[in-house]
């Protein structure tokens, strides 16, 4: 009954790491999750590493975070997700927001 | 006495098992009188231990309250909340003058299910009840007063809160007796947490941090000592008595109480992370204290 | 997440509990212990098949709210319903603890002016109490907050925030109450036993727990204000809550600690005086109380926006403070 926990590791082309040291979105409610991005020197690579009690969706994960990791050409990158039965379409909203906020110029005093 | 029975809605016997004989006077502590009339589920009082005065703060599970529907079977209401409290601030008050090592010990009897749960209470405040009752003896515990808890039969959930967790130490008969130590039965935490009921009984076999039960709260340091016999309560409660003097005498009050009891869960295995976390908040606070203390 | 100027005209109830934090104390000043990056989430969880979270439901940090050094607890009712369990507890009591720390060290450098500079710990509670999944260790972190909250006494000031949707109760009901000060919303709710566990208890006649304007009345921000029992009433913004804050940080401590309503054998008279108010009254409803204190159509104060409930509202009247 534990928790499943998938890791997944990439190389691209190229690869873009965040412009913060780190960054974290999102509150782990029901059908919610949350995203934690960390640079790392992983020599181009990126890591990610899913912990959720949804069992039996592990390609429907691979797909989605493949595609993302992917599609950003993201590298030299820590993603954590904790979910809580999120869905796909909301699993990929809250990657994308969750970049955005790693590669949030600050403004001043904030 | 026919222990078969456990001690569940004794609590007058425990108190007259426990106190020397004949010496139990209900409502006083010196000359400071107790209202008699309100809280007829918590019995208050001073009592002798070898002809040593200590305040007395009991469960009644036989009584009900007149006036507040939700009150009987050991239920904590609102006027035995506040009976109480008044039972610990008049202690205070009787030794005010007294120094560390002669503030009389305070002995709880625990054995009760749970806060009052009704609309009138949550009008008026029930939660202000308990909270009432639980910093007068925190207050009493740092003024020095030795608080013993004694579990003889419930000590459930909000009410052992309220009535026990404050003590600076904690004990309680044997399992044997019908002790219940819980926050809620597993069939409710199975409906709630929507987790197989199955599952929890067989998790709870060995997980001290959830399972109902006497011994998994010993493993979490939240009970110091399970008494075997019902007629070693006395001596029990005794030799904690001196034991929590003598550690207040050396200003070892962090070995007691709540946070004392922290540490202990950590010495026994059942609560690691509390203390993980608390080092790392404090590493995190000292980097940035000095821009936060003179801004 | 929103800029702290956006943040400030947000609601309070649709913030989540790192922006609360962030939120509540001066722009720019919050530093977060044990973030998410810390990775500390609940070592109980996984077993039971419970999803984790790296704040495990609470946020802690300190900000400044002008000089003053502002100890934050920020529960997260999202995660577990805000419940609490072996780290989300330690996290809150460590944050008092370190309060108290910090009120020490500003007292040996500042013997003169510590005052100004005087520590104070706020807590944004959103929560039901004690944690199912670990319960024995939740209800142990209870008494642990308690004891530090006495600790504080006549020290640093603990003040309430209940703005939040799922309120504080349980355990944590005993706790809010407990402190110097609250501050609440209309929408917030202080209580002990929640309505489902009331009707549950006493049926549904009784209290109809769906009944949300019932159980408002019951619980909510503006019966507390009504009963004292609630200090100050804003409106559901962070900025309303931020800017309570600013104006009781101006108060000295001896002023503020008059806002109490339970800690001494005083409190406890007259808290009695109001039990047997309950018996005499024989109250069916909160509005029965609302009218017995003075206001005349209590049903028209429920409807009634915040501005004019606070112009026209009657309280109870206290003898002390």
């Amino acid at each position: 009954m534990a928790l499943n926990e998938l890791n997944f590791k990439y190389k691209v082309e190229n690869p873009q790491s965040i412009a913060k040291e780190y960054s974290h979105l999102g509150v782990v409610g029901s059908g919610d999750l949350e995203v934690l991005m960390e640079k790392k020197d992983f020599g181009g690579g990126a890591e990610v590493k899913v912990v959720t009690p949804v069992t039996g969706f592990d390609k429907v994960w691979e797909m989605v975070v493949t595609k993302f990791v992917k599609g950003n050409n993201l590298g030299d990158l820590l993603i954590e997700i904790n979910d809580n039965n999120a869905t796909p379409v909301v699993v990929s909203m809250r990657l994308r927001q969750a970049l955005a906020e790693a590669n949030k110029i600050e403004k001043g005093g904030e | 006495m026919d222990y078969e029975q456990g001690m569940i809605g004794r609590g007058r016997d425990a108190l007259e098992m426990i106190f020397d004989a004949d010496s139990i006077k209900e409502n006083l502590i010196d000359d400071i009188q107790i209202e008699a009339e309100i809280g007829p589920g918590a019995v208050v009082g001073t009592g002798l231990l070898d002809g040593e005065k200590a305040t007395f703060i009991a469960n009644d599970a036989q009584a009900i309250n007149p006036r507040f529907n939700v009150v009987y079977f050991g239920v904590i209401g609102m006027e035995e909340a506040y009976k109480m409290a008044l039972a610990v601030y008049s202690t205070i008050e009787a030794d005010k003058d007294k120094p560390l090592e002669q503030k009389r010990p305070l002995v709880l009897i625990v054995d009760t299910p749970g806060n009052g749960p009704g609309k009138t209470e949550e009008i008026f405040g029930m939660n202000k009840a308990t909270g009432s009752y639980q910093l007068a003896l925190a207050e009493a515990r740092k003024l020095g007063h030795p608080i013993i808890a004694m579990v003889i039969g419930r000590a459930i959930s909000g009410a052992f809160l309220c009535h026990g967790l404050q003590a600076d130490q904690i004990l309680a008969l044997d399992k044997t007796f019908g002790t219940m130590i819980h926050v809620m039965p597993l069939t409710s935490i199975s409906r709630i947490t929507k987790i197989d009921i199955e599952r929890l009984e067989e998790l709870s076999k060995d997980n001290p941090v959830f399972a109902a039960g006497v011994d998994f709260f010993h493993r979490l340091g939240g009970v110091e000592e399970i008494v075997k016999k019902v007629e070693d309560m006395k001596a029990t409660i005794k030799k904690h008595i001196a034991e929590v003097r003598e550690a207040k005498k050396a200003g070892q009050q962090e070995k007691l109480g709540p946070w004392g009891r922290g540490a202990l869960g950590d010495e026994r295995g059942g609560r690691v992370a509390r203390k993980k976390v608390m080092e790392k908040m404090t590493e995190e606070y000292n980097a940035v204290a000095d821009k936060y203390l003179n801004a | 997440m929103l800029s702290w100027d956006e943040l400030q005209k947000a609601k309070f109830t649709e913030a989540n509990a790192r922006e609360r934090a962030f939120g509540l104390v001066d722009k720019g000043t919050f530093t977060e212990f044990v973030s998410p990056r810390d990775r500390m989430p609940s070592p109980h969880l996984p077993v039971l098949g419970e999803a984790i979270g790296y704040d495990d439901g609470v946020v802690t940090g300190i900000g400044l709210i002008g000089k003053r050094p502002v100890f934050v607890v920020s529960q997260e009712g999202r995660f577990i319903g805000g419940a609490v369990g072996e780290v989300h507890g330690a996290k809150m009591v460590q944050a008092i603890k370190l309060a108290l720390k910090a009120y020490e060290d500003v007292k040996v450098k500042y013997p003169d002016s510590y005052e100004e500079r005087l520590p104070a710990v706020v807590i944004s509670f959103e929560t039901g109490g004690v944690r199912l999944h670990e319960s024995n260790a939740g209800l142990l972190a209870h008494a642990e907050v308690m004891d530090q909250f006495q600790d504080a006494r006549g020290k640093i000031p603990i003040i309430a925030v209940i703005g939040s949707k799922i309120g504080c109760f349980g355990g944590m009901g005993f706790v809010g109450a407990a402190t110097d000060v609250i501050i609440m919303s209309e929408q917030g709710r202080l209580g002990l036993t929640g309505p489902e566990v009331i009707e549950q208890e006493m049926g549904k006649d009784e209290f109809d727990a769906s009944n949300k304007a019932l159980v408002f009345r019951t619980t909510g921000g503006k019966h507390k204000y009504i009963m004292q029992d609630a200090n100050f009433l804003v409106e559901d913004s962070v900025a309303g809550f931020y800017q309570q804050l600013q104006e009781v940080m101006k108060l000295p401590f001896a002023e503020i600690e008059k806002f109490r309503r339970i800690g001494s054998k005083k409190l406890v008279e007259e808290q009695l005086e109001l039990v047997k108010l309950a018996v005499g009254l024989g109250a069916k409803d909160s509005m029965d109380v609302w009218k017995y204190y003075g206001n005349e159509d209590p049903a028209k104060l429920v409807d009634m926006g915040p501005d004019e409930f606070l112009k026209v509202a009657k309280r109870r009247e206290r003898k002390l403070g």
